[in-house]
């Protein structure tokens, strides 16, 4: 331990030169785990939308449901879903199954139509797991406009909740009244009569201007459906479960279908994560290239400075290889402190940040802002202290060698 | 205690060869002996020699009758550590630590407890007078005073030998006369030998040996008080 308090008081030696090491360790941890935290925040918002906006934690597809376009509705679907959809609702670890008709086809106001990508939900059960009500607009804002609804639950209902710009490019809103047409399973035409109930913003562009959504009756009695599906979305009670689940109820559900957890299917959290992941690494490589640099300079001008203090240290006894750990040492230290000191001002910073309840711009491809939440992870702040300990040791490395290797006599000799 | 045998180490100094050759001598336990002569003529040298900071070109250290100057660098080490005490002209004390610390870090090297390390840093210290100036770090001490703490640095381990290049070359006359006695004093109290290194007539007049160097090579031994 003589080692450590004697780096201790070396580190103190010069202290304008240690604060200044110190500010870049500091700014390097508050960067690194900052952005951590704006990285957990942005993939756990990206990963709920996709769970809570209809994907699940677990879907149940046909084999092929994901290897090329339907020819004609529930080519590749689940034939017995709603059967299988009941048996897995006894599974103690499932909290709920959400069995869903995919479609799509023309919705026509009488002199336009327009193509739609329809969806089928439970317009019971959806609401209580899905974010569906949170997409629901205003619809009342539209031009002679009443009022957005969700789906009757009523089985003759024939209710329809447009996409917003889906709407605007029909001229519809609620209380409209528009048909929808598309190929049943056999391929024949089929056309049913709806009434718009509410308008949704689904968060992208290009979904709002396709999607539509309508009770799994409306869907199946459009696309003659009877018991069948095109997916179930499974809900787990232990979400951080699901990769565990997945074998499980993969067996459960049996070979005709087949199972995908949601990290799988949703490719735009896939592609935003990968893209987070190269920014920010470059960003944090850098940084860690910045901090290397600093405390190398650092600690090379302090062996410098004490060529003759480590020629009489040498002299008394010490051995190489303690010169080296005498230099490691200080590195930890410098590490230690910049490091807990950064911790505090993250998290104090992260507090006032958060507080500001500041709003971002929409990210592109999408429609609205959000609020700047920096999420607290405690694995991201212990990455960042391991991986800038490391850096501050690897510093070390170099002004300790060339400690260990400076000759005795002429260490003592230097002026 | 310490014998040389016809230690030769050469090096090019302004494109001519300095350094020892064919230097033995021998230096009994509990002697003060100074390796006197003019600039150049191997003192530091041979002093490195014996401390085992550099290792001679031909001939032999022998230290309590073992050879030395070929050991591994860690059973060198070792040696320095616990059987060799150095005093520089400079001082060299480390300026972070204080009086005591200075004194304790060859002893807490040796893994000595702190608190032994402590009460033997703070024994050493008061043998040399300095007992009121513990906690002054070496910024706070005059030259005198900092080569004192120097002195008990080297001699708190309990060495066998210790090496003293020019120790009152940075101080003047008033504080290099009693640092001298004062080293005389250490080496009858406690019976560790010294080697000075010096050309100071103050510190010859005060050897119990004196091996005159000109040029590399010792030309003379005179034993003035020899009690070994």
């Amino acid at each position: 331990m003589i080692l450590a308090r004697l780096a201790l008081r070396n580190v103190m030696r010069n202290r304008r030169r240690t604060i200044l090491t110190l500010l870049v360790v500091i700014a390097g941890f508050m960067s690194l785990s900052l952005a951590g935290g704006f990285m957990a925040q942005t993939f756990d918002g990206l990963s709920q939308a996709a769970i809570r906006g209809g994907i699940g934690h677990i879907q149940l597809l046909h084999p092929q449901a994901l290897e090329g376009d339907e020819g004609q509705s529930l080519e590749f679907s689940i034939s017995d879903g709603e059967a299988l959809a009941s048996r897995l609702r006894e599974d103690s670890a499932i909290a709920e199954v959400l069995p869903r008709i995919q479609f799509m086809g023309l919705i026509s106001n009488g002199p336009k139509s327009v193509a739609f990508l329809g969806s089928g939900v439970d317009p019971v059960r959806e609401p209580q797991f899905m974010a569906v009500l949170d997409s629901l607009k205003d619809g009342s804002k539209a031009k002679g406009g009443a009022g957005s609804r969700w789906l009757s639950t009523s089985s003759g209902s024939r209710d329809v909740i447009l996409g917003v710009g889906l709407a605007k490019s029909l001229g519809a809103t609620v209380g409209s009244s528009l048909t929808l047409m598309s190929t049943n399973k056999d391929g024949g035409l089929n056309a049913l009569d709806v009434e718009v109930v509410g308008l949704q913003d689904m968060g992208l562009r290009e979904l709002n201007d396709r999607v539509l959504t309508v009770s799994l009756d409306t869907a199946a009695a459009l696309v003659d459906a009877g018991p069948t599906r095109s997916r179930l979305s499974i809900l787990l009670k232990q979400p951080e479960d699901t990769a565990r689940e997945l074998p499980r109820i993969q067996a459960l559900a049996g070979k005709a279908v087949q199972a995908f957890p949601w990290f799988e299917l949703a490719s735009f959290y896939k592609q935003v994560k990968l893209l987070y992941l190269a920014i920010f690494g470059f960003m944090g490589l850098v940084l860690f290239l910045v901090v290397l640099l600093a405390t190398a300079n650092t600690l090379l001008m302090s062996v410098m400075e004490r060529v003759r203090e480590f020629g009489t240290l040498r002299a008394m006894g010490l051995q190489a290889w303690q010169l080296t750990s005498l230099l490691q040492w200080e590195g930890a230290l410098l590490g230690l402190c910049g490091s807990g000191l950064g911790l505090i001002l993250t998290l104090v910073f992260r507090l006032a940040v958060n507080a500001l309840h500041l709003q971002m711009p929409s990210p592109p491809g999408t429609s609205h802002g959000y609020e700047l939440n920096i999420h607290f992870v405690p694995m991201v702040y212990l990455c960042v202290f391991i991986g800038l300990q490391l850096t501050l040791q690897f510093s070390a490395l170099f002004p300790g060698f060339k400690a260990a290797k400076l000759r005795i006599v002429e260490a003592l000799r230097h002026v | 205690m310490l014998e040389l045998k016809n230690i030769t180490r050469a090096y090019e100094l302004g494109g001519e060869k300095a350094g020892a050759f064919g230097v033995s001598l021998s230096v009994p336990a509990g002697c003060l002996a100074v390796l006197a002569g003019p600039s150049g003529s191997g003192k530091t040298t041979l002093l490195q020699l014996v401390g085992l900071l550099d290792e001679p070109d031909e001939g032999e250290v022998f230290l309590e009758g073992e050879a030395v100057s070929r050991l591994p660098e860690k059973a060198r080490c070792e040696l320095r550590l616990r059987r060799l005490g150095f005093v520089f002209q400079s001082f060299n004390l480390v300026p972070v630590l204080s009086a005591l610390e200075n004194v304790m870090l060859p002893l807490q090297l040796q893994g000595i407890r702190d608190e032994d390390a402590k009460l033997r840093a703070t024994e050493a210290l008061d043998r040399v007078g300095l007992s009121d100036r513990l906690e002054h770090r070496p910024g706070q001490l005059s030259g005198g005073q900092q080569q004192r703490v120097a002195i008990a640095r080297a001699l708190a381990p309990k060495p066998v030998l210790v090496l003293a290049d020019e120790p009152t070359a940075s101080l003047d006359h008033a504080h290099g006369g009693p640092l001298m006695d004062l080293m005389v004093q250490q080496c009858r109290d406690s019976g560790v030998s010294f080697l000075v290194a010096s050309h100071d007539p103050s510190v010859i007049s005060r050897a119990d040996l004196v091996f005159r160097l000109m040029d590399g090579k010792l030309v003379a031994t005179e034993s003035t008080k020899v009690t070994a």
